[in-house]
């Protein structure tokens, strides 16, 4: 099993609701994103258009993070295929962060917080499980996939431009969808093999 | 605006670039890693020189930049405290080998220095425990002067430095600074060695590679038909980078030192070659720190999404 996401750009508002349901899931701290969204325009006018591009984890195949961390912090789960980090074992060299070329990952230096006056209750629950001087990144909602539930971003897009699935299962919406739409991933040249698509827009 | 939220107004903004700059290693705490990774490459090529000329301060120079660079790798972690687990991935990862180098590289030192300097030490330098300590401070220091441009080119996300000559590049620079450190130990010590002619003949000749080098280096990044690598160039040359590389590594690494040996500036002597090694090593300095801060990642767009 492998599992991957797929992202209908086509479908895409570029709402940021991925991006606060993850900080929402995952209680990140200011200046950590495991999901994000860029914004672009294109063309010249009048015929101008927004493009968004959501971005997170590729949960590589063949994943540069793995190869380039020294203590094995950076690791594949065996029986789905989602890259992940072991805090335990990272010592914050951000070598990773380098091998990284879909620029995904983030260092946690120091405590953040939103509100100048400190940590709120509902942050200090949410960030209590966090490292601070390690590296920081999207796992696919781990914990939720094997309790049966999609990813945070994916159960929250209110476009449903995200589909999760097994990118194994040839029947799956996620392989059918990158079968007839054509969809493709970012810097497929670098020959990282990512899990997760873009559908063209 | 507190050091933190400066910190995360500079992220917001960065993630809005198509060309982002890499600030984890070079800015802040990460200038740590930039010191370490030039002591522990000057110490490499000090200890090879010292062996190479038989020059037993510059064995000690070797090993007390090691061990600085040691110190400053430390202080770079964000958690120096698991420091010993960065054994675990060596079949892959370059800081895995270079730390076991370095790690090698200072316990051989331990073990073959003293009985060299000190009078009434238990073993001798030509015991087994001295041979020992030859064998693995000379095993670690092959790794030290290798690993380093590995590192770099290993790092997919920054085009600039993914270049196949970084690592040859890195190589020439550990012999440079290795030849600066022994200049400047030879005047500590007030000691003219016969050696000085042959050390300044090869600091030209690498000197030399060097330019040659970083010139094909940065040829290749401006026409290997990467946006990423030429903004990096471009930063170095004619951006935020450019007064570190003119004033830095030309004015400073290059044309003093190039000045002194002419005997334009001051007569020759053991404290004119003590400033041609200091202002090398410092110039050797400004390209790692110009090279390191001017890494761009490569741009998320795809290029059908991009508008120019």
């Amino acid at each position: 099993m492998r599992w991957g996401m797929v992202i209908d750009l086509k479908r895409c508002i570029g709402c940021y609701g991925c991006q606060l349901a993850c900080k929402a899931e995952h209680g990140t701290p200011p200046g950590v994103y495991y999901a994000r969204v860029l914004k672009d325009e294109q063309g010249q006018y009048p015929t101008v258009s927004n493009i968004s591009l959501p971005v997170l984890c590729n949960h590589c195949e063949d994943a540069p993070c793995i190869e380039a961390c020294p203590t094995g912090a950076s690791f594949k789960w065996e029986d789905d295929g989602i890259v992940d980090i072991d805090h335990d074992l990272c010592v914050g060299c951000r070598s990773c962060m380098m091998a990284c070329p879909y620029t995904n990952r983030y260092f946690n230096d120091q405590p953040a917080h939103y509100h100048q006056q400190g940590a709120t209750p509902y942050e200090a629950a949410r960030t209590a499980h966090h490292q601070s001087n390690v590296v920081m990144k999207c796992n696919f909602c781990r914990d939720r996939v094997r309790s049966g539930k999609p990813p945070a971003c994916v159960a929250n897009c209110p476009t449903v431009a995200r589909i999760f699935g097994d990118l194994d299962d040839p029947t799956s919406e996620v392989s059918r969808l990158i079968k007839e739409r054509g969809g493709f991933t970012l810097h497929p040249e670098l020959g990282t093999g990512p899990s997760v698509y873009y559908l063209p827009a | 605006m507190t050091e933190i939220s400066a910190k995360y107004e500079q992220l917001v903004q960065d993630l809005r670039r198509d060309f982002r700059p890499q600030r984890e290693w070079g800015e802040g705490r990460g200038l740590f890693l930039v010191i370490g990774h030039f002591l522990v490459g000057v110490a490499a090529g000090a200890w090879l020189f010292g062996l190479i000329f038989n020059y037993g301060p510059g064995l000690v120079a070797g090993f007390i930049l090691a061990g600085g660079g040691g110190i400053a790798h430390l202080a770079f972690l964000g958690r120096p405290e698991r420091f010993w687990k960065m054994v675990r991935h060596v079949r892959t990862a370059w800081i895995s080998r270079g730390f076991i180098g370095l790690t090698l590289f200072l316990a051989g030192a331990v073990l073959y220095l003293p009985p060299l300097v000190l009078a009434d030490w238990p073993w001798a330098a030509n015991s087994a425990l001295g041979y020992l300590g030859w064998g693995m401070a000379a095993a670690g220091m092959v790794v030290l002067i290798v690993y380093m441009g590995f590192v770099y080119t290993a790092s997919k996300g920054i085009p600039f430095w993914n270049s196949p000559l970084h690592p040859v590049l890195y190589m020439a620079y550990a012999l440079r600074g290795g030849i600066a450190a022994l200049l400047v130990t030879m005047a500590l010590f007030d000691a003219p060695s016969p050696s000085a002619a042959s050390l300044v003949t090869i600091w030209i000749a690498v000197t030399a590679i060097v330019i040659v080098l970083f010139a094909l280096e940065i040829q290749g990044a401006l026409t290997g038909g990467n946006p990423a690598a030429r903004r990096s160039v471009r930063e170095m040359l004619a951006g935020r980078m450019a007064v570190y590389f003119y004033g830095g590594t030309l004015l400073i690494g290059l044309v003093v030192p190039l000045a002194l040996l002419s005997g334009q500036i001051a007569p020759f002597g053991v404290g004119v070659l003590a400033a041609i090694g200091l202002f090398s090593a410092l110039g050797d300095f400004f390209m790692k720190y110009t090279t390191i801060r001017a890494g761009i990642y490569l741009p998320l767009r795809p290029r059908q999404l991009r508008h120019r």
